[in-house]
């Protein structure tokens, strides 16, 4: 089988922007692309994707598609950068000029309070609604959209096909993480930046609590980051720092350490793992995602484009006609009448018993019986014939023939059908059109018993 | 002979009538093949179909003409005479037929048969179940055994009631056929395809891995054609039972909405019917059409009609729908709470924040006037009951389609009882909607369509 590369996610998602434009805007003209198409890989998804490509190139879609991407991704790099200086700014904010000293449980909060609130939130909205977006997420899906201009196909196809394929929570989520890192990352240099040049002090104020909960608080909180080497600060400096700034160089440095420590451990890292997670899910999905050939639009090209068979059309041509005898009846015969049957249902009992003194002549099925009976027939034609025939068979070109040879050696035949009330109406109907065509009246067919019995004994004639 | 890298090529022969086109289309899965009707002798001419699997062509079949004079034409072939007192075997004694003046004239017909059976590696010999086993079908077989080619016998119409299967076993065992393979053309059974692929294997033994792989190729095929019509039907109920309208609270006001949200089920319907028929690449005047519960393509009896709910038993919520089209039931908060109760019920059984969201849309309604109109639940029961139907003709071609909807398992699955979890889910989410235009939630709509058409899936094998 010959398979070029796989078809990326880019090709699919243009697939689905033409099936888009296709159902708004009619059916563009195909023909050059249904033809190069049909020689990829034969697979409905590869053919119609191929197609997706031509026509994509020609009306200016895969433009659009790559325009929108650009946007999206400059709107990205945007956020990204604002997110940074946001982070920037708000670790200054929070670090204060040098003047005043840092009330470090305020400073902490100001920096990771709206980040762990959002993450809780996120994680709520993802595991109980399954990805309704909030936040930062909407923001974004508000935002795609808007930035399509003239591309609407270009976007409703990326969100149509995350949708089906249940990515749009993980689009949306590498989004957020992304930006939320952007931000944490601005924050964290933020904070290098002014420990780095200014002179800090750090204390910590309260009204109603205990010195003792800022030691556990301080201590617990930088047990993870201790992990990591950063420093806490010990029991003593901790409880030194309350109300007043510590001023021994090294609690300070250790207040610094712990500070950072908590917005890399609580911050930064958490975002990121999680930002590489949903971006690993984001393009696994991609990876896995294939076009649902059953939609409207792809179902009838996946039938065009791919069929399960294909017609080799009529490789030996009819006859252009059959040769078919008609009936003609004997000049010469006895005044007597026979009676045969060709062909009946071994459930049905011949001869008859109304037959009485007319002539049975058996029952003709097999070449030895048709040749007898035609034989004894021809030594001794009659002059009515009987021939009775299964209504719930197909006529078929054999019986007729034999028909046609029994009537030659009678004055006059009539064929009685076996059975009609049985048969199907459209089979009766087949065998009356074809005793029609090799010479029977229609008076001469009959479908009751009785009448087959009236005529054959010449009752019918008094 | 025998070259596993091309085509297996089957001539598929029989009397006249027997429903040999049938079979193509049947295994083609190509309802236009061919011209069918219950006119004896309708193909005159040869025609072929190539099946492929993956691309790749597997087999080649071969529509012939009726065998129609076979006890005259063994006569005319025993008759052929050996040149100087030669022994003539079967296919010398046919090709020579072929090469004389009757093989032009009086039996063109046969002789294309024949021709066509030389030139296969085996064919399908189609027959009748209705019929007796007659002297011309043994006259026949007589003559297609001389082309030295394996013949499978293939039972057709084996369903039907007049049908002697054991008689034909019987007759065709007294010729030296014993694989024998039941196979209606018009109403296969489900793994029917499969056991005349098999069957066919044993005779043509250098082909089987072409033919082991046409059937998983096939079955791979119909199992996704499966899942695709289910997750059209989970489409269909995921957009009409979440589907929510505000209309005015007075009567009469209120109809126009009501109108409009009816036809806008009636038109979703009839699209996913319209669907399911492109799927199983039915067309509404095929002639196997009368086998489905559809008239032209479409449901007789209208979805709202109480004719249609009545025809299955299921009791309509309370009745009195605002003097709406029955089934258009009204979510009333104030003045007694009607159809609506069911949906508020899935509400807060799948709901969650939704549903206190929902019951402040109705708080609100009461305050402005305006009521919120939903799909009654029995409308709901009998969409899901109708469509699983279709899906399950359409499946077998038909089989069991004839008589309309009966009180089987389905029925009793979906007349009463709860509705199945993701649907009463949906109930609640009104942006999963597309009924009316664009879903505002295309994601969880997606997600709610995926875990209803698995729901359906398990349902459904419950009922076989």
């Amino acid at each position: 089988m010959n398979r070029s590369s796989p078809p990326s996610f880019e090709s699919r998602w243009l697939a689905e922007a033409v099936r888009q434009r296709e159902r708004a805007s009619g059916r563009l003209s195909d023909r050059e692309a249904m033809r190069r198409a049909r020689v990829c890989a034969h697979s409905a998804e590869t053919r119609i994707i191929a197609r997706a490509e031509l026509l994509g190139e020609e009306s200016g879609l895969a433009a659009a598609l790559q325009t929108w991407r650009a946007r999206i991704r400059a709107a990205a790099a945007l956020s990204g950068v604002l997110a940074f200086l946001a982070g920037v700014g708000a670790a200054l904010a929070a670090a204060g000029d040098g003047v005043r000293a840092i009330n470090v449980v305020w400073a902490l909060g100001a920096l990771l309070g709206v980040h762990l609130v959002m993450l809780v939130l996120w994680a709520g909205g993802f595991a109980l609604s399954g990805g309704g977006s909030l936040g930062v997420g909407a923001l974004w899906n508000w935002l795609a959209r808007r930035l399509a201009g003239d591309a609407v196909e270009a976007a409703s196809a990326f969100a149509g096909l995350h949708a089906r394929a249940g990515l749009v929570r993980w689009w949306l989520a590498t989004v957020t993480h992304g930006i939320w890192s952007a931000a944490l990352v601005g924050a964290l240099v933020g904070l290098l930046a002014t420990f780095l040049l200014r002179d800090h002090a750090f204390m910590w104020e309260t009204t109603l609590l205990p010195a003792e909960f800022f030691v556990g608080f301080v201590a617990a909180a930088g047990w993870l980051p201790a992990k990591l080497g950063f420093a806490v600060p010990d029991a003593a400096a901790v409880a030194a720092s309350g109300g007043a700034p510590f001023a021994q160089e090294a609690a300070r440095q250790a207040w610094a350490s712990w500070l950072l420590g908590c917005v890399v451990v609580y911050g930064l890292v958490p975002r990121l793992v999680l930002w590489v997670g949903c971006a690993l899910r984001l393009s696994r999905g991609r990876a896995e995602l294939r076009l649902d050939t059953t939609l409207p639009g792809f179902a009838a090209l996946a039938d065009e484009l791919a069929p399960g068979s294909e017609r080799m059309g009529v490789t030996d041509a009819a006859p252009a006609r059959i040769e078919i005898g008609r009936i003609e009846g004997a000049v010469r015969f006895a005044d007597a009448a026979a009676a045969v049957a060709i062909e009946l249902r071994p459930e049905v009992a011949w001869p008859p018993d109304w037959l009485g003194a007319v002539r049975d002549l058996g029952v003709a099925d097999s070449r030895a019986q048709r040749a007898r009976a035609l034989s004894e027939l021809g030594a001794a034609p009659v002059r009515r014939l009987l021939i009775a025939c299964d209504a719930r068979l197909s006529p078929d070109r054999g019986s007729l023939a034999l028909i046609a040879d029994l009537s030659r050696r009678a004055g006059e035949t009539c064929v009685w059908l076996v059975g009609v009330d049985a048969a199907d109406a459209e089979r009766v109907q087949r065998w009356h059109e074809s005793l029609g065509q090799i010479g029977f009246a229609d008076a001469a067919v009959f479908g009751a018993d009785s009448q087959a019995g009236a005529w054959v004994t010449g009752e019918d004639h008094g | 002979m025998a070259d596993p890298r091309r085509p297996v090529r089957i001539a598929v022969v029989g009397h006249t009538n027997t429903g040999k086109t049938s079979l193509l289309r049947t295994l083609a899965r190509d309802t236009g093949f061919g011209e069918v009707s219950s006119r004896p002798s309708t193909t005159r001419h040869v025609e072929g179909v190539r099946l492929l699997a993956d691309g790749e062509v597997l087999v080649e079949l071969f529509d012939t003409p009726g065998m129609e004079d076979p006890i005259a034409l063994l006569e005319v072939l025993e008759a052929i005479a050996a040149p100087q007192g030669e022994r003539l075997d079967g296919p010398a004694r046919i090709e020579r037929f072929l090469d004389g003046e009757p093989a032009r004239r009086r039996f063109e017909q046969e002789a294309k048969v024949l021709r066509q059976m030389l030139a296969s590696d085996a064919g399908f010999y189609v027959v009748d179940a209705r019929d007796p086993v007659l002297a011309k079908h043994r006259d026949e077989l007589a003559i297609l055994a001389a082309c030295a080619v394996p013949l499978l016998p293939v039972l057709n119409f084996v369903r039907s009631a007049e049908a002697d299967e054991s008689a034909w076993r019987e007759a065709l065992s007294r010729l030296g056929l014993h694989a024998v393979v039941r196979f209606d053309t018009v109403a296969p059974e489900r793994d029917g395809e499969r056991r005349l692929y098999e069957k066919l294997a044993t005779l043509l033994d250098d082909y089987r891995p072409s033919l082991d792989r046409l059937i998983a190729c096939r079955e791979r095929e119909s199992a996704e054609r499966r899942a695709d019509a289910l997750r059209l039907v989970a489409a269909l109920l995921v957009d009409v039972s979440a589907v929510r309208v505000s209309a005015p609270a007075d009567d009469e006001q209120a109809r126009p909405a009501v109108e409009a949200l009816s036809d806008a089920v009636r038109a979703r319907e009839q699209q996913c019917v319209d669907a399911l028929l492109a799927l199983y690449r039915f067309r509404s005047d095929d002639v196997d059409a009368d086998e489905l519960p559809l008239v032209e393509g479409r449901w007789e009896e209208d979805v709202f009609s109480p004719e249609a709910l009545r025809a299955v038993g299921i009791k309509l919520g309370t009745g009195a729908a605002a003097g709406a089209a029955a089934g258009v039931g009204v979510d009333l908060m104030f003045g007694g709470l009607t159809l609506g109760a069911a949906a508020a019920i899935g509400a807060l059984a799948g709901g969650g924040a939704r549903a206190v969201m929902h019951y402040g849309d109705r708080l609100l309604g009461a305050v402005t006037g305006r009521r919120t109109l939903a799909v009654d639940d029995a409308i709901l029961r009998l969409l899901a009951l109708r469509e699983l139907a279709l899906v399950a003709a359409l499946e077998s071609r038909g089989h069991a389609a004839t008589a309309p909807l009966r009180r089987d398992a389905r029925v009793e699955q979906w007349r009463e009882g709860a509705l199945t979890k993701p649907l009463e889910r949906a109930r609640a989410h009104p942006e999963w909607s597309e009924l009316l235009g664009e879903a505002e939630d295309a994601d969880g709509r997606a997600r709610a369509i995926d875990a209803l058409a698995s729901e359906l899936s398990r349902m459904e094998s419950q009922t076989q």
